[in-house]
């Protein structure tokens, strides 16, 4: 029987990646840090976390517990929180986690990643005896959700050196671009912030969610990272992708490669994204996109 | 004081070619400092200047440091010395962290120890979490902003639907994010500088891999229509409407 343990943060998130973990082996483990039982765990150990403490204070003691408890495939999600838990716990039982990787063989474990900004994918056989994998949303079929929701309260200790003072909620919708069926995507072919209220009424047409290329989040910061598609941002598999002022650069490709459709509307016919779309336009967006409202 | 700035060099991905077989050809690809290391350069340079600290780079890696134009680019940017740590350049997270461990043990009091959002060549995001693991230091990731208090740092992090301030005793980690600073231009006057600024060479024994590398290939292209029309907006609105209408 193969055993997978997953570290869960919040109940939500929690439930989510024991259902994915459940694709990887037949009973699901949780260590779960302030997030309760699990209903989607066969096992929650249950560990109280203190509100003064960031939950990363207690990596070591869950990796101390892992290791006591004989965990060899551990799993968690790639959320900031679900990343440092990861890097952390893995360091202390003798490895490197694997980031965000496909799981394409569970044998003898075989994952891959993206390297040199996506210019290529890199696989990879696990050697060491206790495998850490970072799975994003969606890299895994998630199974049967349900578990056998038993649970055991465990006591850890955190490491000191850390206080939270704050924690501020983050204004604004959070967006799960992982699940949507249509993503408008904007790029610098935008003059002004103010325009990309042109993508967001052709969004609402077409019942789609609206994302963006790295420039747009991490330059000019007309839109929130979560929302940035790419490398380093988000992937998606939609059932179409409309680009609009996007180049199509390979770092932005990889985000969006997966989708069913690709569409593209740019105003150099030379844009590498058109190699790479099923329908393209090639013209001013600020003339193509209110006649397209129009017409929908 | 002193603040650490880990950085690494990789080919740059803008001239990496890609075969007929989809393997991957260096030839053209010049080592350079990853963009979001460039982070970390930068606010070790502010911090170091709010109090008069010393920065130190670290980088593992091999012979790509051999290039001057490497050294000079990383000296130039606000480090005060660079220490390289003998170590391959395909290394996994672990195993750079491991060197970088060592590296920092070697060179005596650190108090703050810095890193970007993630290489350019591997992207796991997992250095920082893993040395701050190795050293047995406070350790955060996606760190926005640090300022200096009187007992350590108070730093603002990013979470996905959350922002936290979390006070952190030094010696801490910290890998920040992609936006906590806008990293300086080098001048004229901070190249040729760079030239005399001294650069150590560490050798420490390194760790096994975690992870077997099977291959590195391209993606496999997905096969598309690739209909392109171009002309009147009205017309080619309405020729894609009716695509869109038709899927």
């Amino acid at each position: 029987m193969t055993e997978v343990w997953i570290i869960a943060h919040d109940a939500t998130g929690g439930n989510a990646l024991a259902g994915a973990a459940r694709a990887l082996g037949d009973r699901v483990v949780a260590v779960s840090l302030g997030a309760g039982v699990l209903p989607g765990a066969d096992l929650s150990l249950t560990v109280e976390v203190s509100p003064e403490l960031p939950v990363e204070a207690y990596a070591s003691s869950v990796a101390d517990l892992m290791s006591a408890r004989g965990a060899q495939l551990i799993v968690t999600d790639a959320t900031t929180t679900g990343r440092l838990l990861a890097g952390q716990v893995a360091a202390r039982l003798g490895g490197g986690p694997a980031h965000r990787p496909s799981v394409v063989s569970g044998d003898s474990l075989q994952v891959t990643r993206l390297v040199y900004g996506g210019v290529a994918v890199a696989t990879d056989e696990v050697v060491s005896p206790v495998c850490v994998l970072v799975v994003a949303p969606g890299a895994l079929a998630s199974g049967q959700s349900a578990g056998a929701g038993q649970s055991e309260a465990v006591s850890l200790t955190p490491t000191s050196g850390l206080r939270l003072v704050e924690t501020r909620a983050k204004g604004g919708t959070s967006v799960d671009l992982a699940g949507a069926k249509r993503v408008v995507g904007v790029g610098r072919g935008f003059a002004a912030e103010a325009d990309l209220e042109l993508a967001r009424t052709l969004a609402a047409k077409l019942e789609a969610e609206v994302a963006c290329s790295r420039p747009i989040a991490e330059g000019v910061n007309w839109m929130p990272a979560e929302r940035y598609l790419g490398v380093s941002g988000a992937t998606i598999k939609p059932e179409l992708y409309l680009a609009i002022g996007i180049s199509g650069q390979v770092q932005h490709l990889v985000g969006v490669n997966h989708s069913k459709v690709i569409v593209a509307i740019n105003s150099d016919k030379n844009a590498p994204i058109f190699a790479h779309a099923d329908f393209g336009v090639v013209g001013d967006l600020y003339h193509v996109l209110p006649e397209l409202i129009k017409s929908l | 004081m002193r603040i650490v700035a880990c950085i690494k060099a990789a080919p740059d991905d803008a001239d990496i070619t890609v075969g007929p077989d989809r393997t991957l050809d260096f030839t053209r690809a010049q080592p350079r400092i990853g963009a979001y290391d460039l982070n970390a350069i930068e606010a070790a340079r502010q911090l170091a200047d709010q109090v008069g600290a010393e920065v130190v780079g670290i980088s593992v890696g091999a012979a790509e440091w051999d290039n001057t134009k490497l050294r000079k680019d990383a000296l130039s940017r606000g480090l005060d010395s660079l220490v390289i740590v003998s170590g391959a350049p395909d290394a996994d997270s672990f195993q750079t962290a491991s060197a970088l461990a060592k590296a920092i043990a070697e060179l005596g009091e650190c108090e703050l120890i810095l890193l970007g959002a993630g290489s350019s060549d591997r992207y796991a995001q997992q250095v920082g979490n893993q040395l701050g693991a190795l050293l047995g230091r406070p350790t955060l990731n996606q760190v926005n902003a640090i300022s200096l208090t009187d007992s350590g740092v108070r730093v603002q992090r990013l979470l996905e639907d959350a922002e936290q301030v979390i006070d952190a005793d030094l010696p801490a980690v910290l890998s920040l994010t992609a936006g906590a600073n806008v990293p300086r231009i080098a001048g004229m006057k901070d190249i040729l500088a760079a030239g005399k600024k001294p650069v150590t060479q560490v050798a420490v024994t390194p760790v096994e891999a975690t992870a077997r590398q099977v291959s590195v290939l391209a993606p496999e292209q997905v096969d598309r229509r690739r209909q392109v029309v171009e002309g009147d907006p009205s017309d080619t609105a309405a020729q894609l409407a009716a695509f869109l209408k038709s899927l």
